[in-house]
């Protein structure tokens, strides 16, 4: 039976493989030519516990997973009581009777598991073999995908996933018939993404300290530097990565820092410090439920407003949320010539749910932003030299002008002043450049905006996929509004929006998206649905809700 | 700006300051660098926050003025994205041994090629007083009338445990014996600390206590259980080169030769290096 969207779920303990066999089932449906979108739930432990991942593929588009699968495999026990109620009808679930006492197809995994070396490891192979045999894959093409999928122990991965195979063919083979799609894309992760669209636009440097969901990206920035040829440092803590960064911009380095909300918090005195010496900075935040420690493995987009009021005193920053995985690309690349452009800082904002997750992309490498400050030509040289655009020239040493940037209020030297009329000017300054930062971007995309005809919903970040997917999937007629930069605010792309009263769709409790869109727009909106649980929204669910809403 | 490293701007220390002496020292090691190839736009200097950083708006070279403990981390930094670069890197007592102690402890530890001064004149001075944690047990500031309760940090020990390879202690009042150190350090390939004793004239002036006591080292650097050791001696007070070795330096060994400054690529190479990475996924 052929289905729009095809899902497949499998859960086990965390060191079984589950993550592993949903991206090796990525892959299989990437290589068929469909769309994929992965979604990996675990938690903050490295033993044990409950994880699961959640593969949704279509011929067409797909924005996100969904929670009601065609096809679940339960690995343990804990899994199958999870999970058994996430089958749409018509679907089925296999488990693994080794550890689940259920209803059903059961499998001997661990049995079979144990007759090859570390059979706690090789369980989650058995699930991409249950797929295959479920979507009709021969035992050649199983044995293709299981070799190229796993990479590793391919005569015993190949040999165990073949004996699952055989033993759920009878019952399962075939039972979903799954068509090829247009062609083969690339599968991204949104924190890849970032580090691929970064390193398009010049980065040379990323420093970072590990913290969930933004870890990702240091360690696919370190696996690859020799590839792109980043640099990459985890130092000490996040203060010494803020730090280390203005001061390798000081000397002309693109430079990239990433973190969560508890880590920014750390950086922000050095944000103001970056403010101040006007270094191009750009720090990715990636938002996991809070506040402090929070729930470090789950999604929220509650950080919001401390973003966007990052760092004391007064100075120009740009603001920006990826609404999908392939704009991830492009914007890190764009943000990186915005704060190099205008040596602002620069916050990629996004969370969990875009991070970590896994999509096919379409990205256009050659169209990326290359980052190229504004250098001196020639003359004497003022690090702070007063313009009209309040944009000064950079120059870097080894030089003959004196570059001196102060963390202290200064003059065009860069010298500490205290001077009541320098302060002022070097205020207009900085609040000037920022004016034009604004205007440049005023001219370029700020919003997207999804169908033509129908009520509003305005959303933003990673809840953009949801809301896009929700609407497809309960064929909903609706426009959906996206803001890509929060600062600057485009309140010229939305304002006409104040008199449609659109229903707004967020990841936040106290519903910051909403407050910030009647700050700047005086909209007002019909509804403001919000999911604060640590997970993302399934789109059936979403779908409902918004039928509700939209009335 | 006259060519003597002067930027011109008035000079707010005491008369008599510690911080005087610092700064006369490195303006002349600016000049002997300049005599043995060094020019002086490499060297670029870094400050925290309290009277010894007023050195970055007195002196005519580029740099950062950092945040309050925070130049240790700056300097790493300015040299990691060009390591041709000569780093030096000024600190108070609080800035290093305080706020950002983590800082310096890890800049040791990598045995970053950068050079550290840190003018210890035992309190925080820009701020009235208060003690450091290189003040005495018993030492009585605005925030400890009733004498601090607090044992001090010994900051050379404390380097040498963390991996420095050039630790040294200097006196702001012997300009030419400290002006020689700091171009060794600077010269050092790895973690160089100056530790500068400095009396401050006002809070802490220990003048005539130190002119009695501090005596340079009779001899070339020492091993490094001898260095530890004479490194806890106070009295005499030694002054000079305590240890010195070669160890690969943290920027060798993390670019193996690349500079990413003077390095970056052109757009046409770093998309080819994309999208031959993207072509794996």
């Amino acid at each position: 039976m052929a289905v729009r969207v095809f899902t497949f779920l499998v859960g086990g303990k965390a060191g079984e493989g589950v993550k592993k066999a949903g991206s090796v089932a990525a892959e299989l449906f990437a290589s068929m030519g469909r769309r994929v979108f992965q979604m990996d739930d675990y938690q903050s432990l490295i033993r044990g516990g409950h994880n699961f991942s959640v593969v949704s593929t279509s011929a067409g588009a797909v924005d996100s997973h969904f929670m009601s699968a065609d096809l679940v495999v339960a690995l343990d026990a804990r899994s199958y009581e999870v999970h058994r109620g996430h089958v749409r009808d018509g679907g089925t679930i296999v488990h693994n009777s080794d550890t689940v006492d259920g209803d059903g197809v059961g499998v001997a995994m661990t049995t079979e598991a144990e007759k090859l070396p570390n059979p706690e490891l090789r369980v989650g192979v058995a699930a991409v073999s249950v797929l295959g045999a479920a979507i009709g894959l021969d035992r050649e093409a199983l044995a293709r995908c299981v070799a190229d999928g796993y990479g590793r122990d391919t005569e015993r991965n190949v040999a165990y996933a073949t004996a699952i195979y055989d033993a759920v063919s009878g019952k399962l083979g075939g039972r979903f018939s799954l068509g090829r799609g247009p062609g083969r894309l690339p599968i991204l992760s949104g924190n890849q993404a970032i580090a691929l669209g970064a390193a398009a636009a010049g980065l040379d440097l990323y420093l970072a300290y590990p913290m969930t969901p933004s870890s990702s990206l240091l360690h696919y920035l370190a696996a690859h530097e020799r590839d792109l040829g980043v640099v990459t440092m985890h130092p000490e803590s996040e203060i010494a990565v803020a730090n280390i960064a203005v001061g390798a911009a000081f000397s002309g380095a693109r430079v990239m820092v990433g973190t969560s909300g508890g880590g920014y918090a750390l950086m922000e005195e050095a944000l103001s410090l970056a403010g101040m010496t006007e270094a191009p900075l750009l720090t990715v935040l990636s938002s996991r439920p809070g506040p402090s420690t929070g729930v470090p493995t789950y999604t929220e987009q509650a950080d919001l407003r401390f973003a966007l009021g990052q760092g004391h005193g007064e100075f120009p920053r740009v603001v920006a949320s990826p609404g999908s995985i392939s704009e991830a690309f492009d914007l890190a690349a764009e943000m990186l010539d915005l704060v190099w452009r205008f040596q602002a800082v620069g916050i990629l904002l996004t969370e969990k749910h875009l991070s970590e997750s896994a999509a096919t992309v379409e990205i256009d490498v050659d169209g990326a932003a290359w980052a190229d400050p504004l250098i001196h030509g020639g003359g004497d040289y003022m690090r702070y030299r007063d313009t009209g655009s309040g944009v000064s020239p950079m120059l870097f040493p080894p030089s003959k002008g004196v570059v001196k940037w102060n963390s202290y209020e200064h003059d065009e030297a860069g010298i500490t002043t205290e001077d009541g009329p320098t302060i002022a000017a070097m205020h207009d300054k900085r609040n000037r450049k920022g004016d034009a930062m604004v205007g440049y971007i005023r001219e370029r995309r700020t919003v997207n905006r999804f169908g033509s005809s129908g009520p509003p919903i305005v959303t933003y970040g990673s809840t953009t996929m949801s809301v896009l997917e929700a609407v497809r999937a309960g064929g909903i007629e609706a426009r959906v509004v996206q803001p890509v930069y929060l600062e600057p605010f485009p309140a010229w792309e939305l304002e006409s929006l104040r008199d449609e009263r659109p229903v707004v769709v967020e990841q936040s409790s106290t519903g910051q998206f909403a407050a910030l869109l009647r700050e700047k727009c005086g909209i007002e909106p019909a509804a403001v649905v919000r999911r604060y649980d640590g997970r993302p929204f399934d789109p059936d669910e979403l779908a409902r809700e918004l039928e509700r809403s939209l009335g | 700006m006259k060519d003597d490293l002067d930027t011109g701007a008035e000079k707010t220390w005491c008369p008599g300051c510690g911080n005087f002496g610092i700064m006369n020292a490195f303006r002349a090691a600016i000049g002997k660098l300049e005599t043995k190839g060094v020019g002086r736009d490499r060297v670029v200097m870094s400050a925290g926050i309290g009277n010894h950083a007023k050195i970055f708006d007195y002196v005519n070279l580029s740099g950062v003025y950092s945040l309050h403990g925070r130049s240790m981390a700056t300097i790493q930094g300015m040299k990691l994205a060009n390591p041709d670069l000569k780093v030096v890197g000024f600190a108070g007592d609080g800035d290093a041994l305080g706020e950002g102690i983590a800082h310096l402890i890890f800049a040791a530890k990598r045995n970053s090629d950068v050079t550290v001064v840190v003018h210890e004149n035992g309190i925080y001075a820009l701020t009235t007083g208060q003690r450091a944690p290189t003040s005495p047990r018993g030492y009585r500031g605005p925030s400890t009338p009733g004498g601090s309760v607090e044992n001090p940090l010994n900051p050379l020990v404390l380097m040498l445990e963390s991996g420095a390879t050039f630790v040294a202690r200097g006196y702001s009042g012997h300009v030419d014996q400290l002006a020689d150190l700091m171009v060794a350090a600077i010269e050092h390939e790895g973690f160089s600390f100056v530790d500068v004793l400095q009396p401050c004239v006002i809070f802490n002036n220990r003048y005539e206590q130190l002119n009695e006591i501090v005596e340079p080292i009779d001899g070339p650097p020492m091993e490094f259980d001898e260095a530890l050791a004479a490194a806890r001696v106070e009295e005499p007070l030694r002054t000079g080169i305590f240890y010195r070795a070669e160890r690969p330096s943290h920027e060798g060994a993390l670019l193996g030769g690349r500079n990413p400054f003077k390095d970056h690529p052109t757009r046409e190479a770093r998309l080819t290096a994309v999208d031959d990475l993207l072509a794996k996924h």
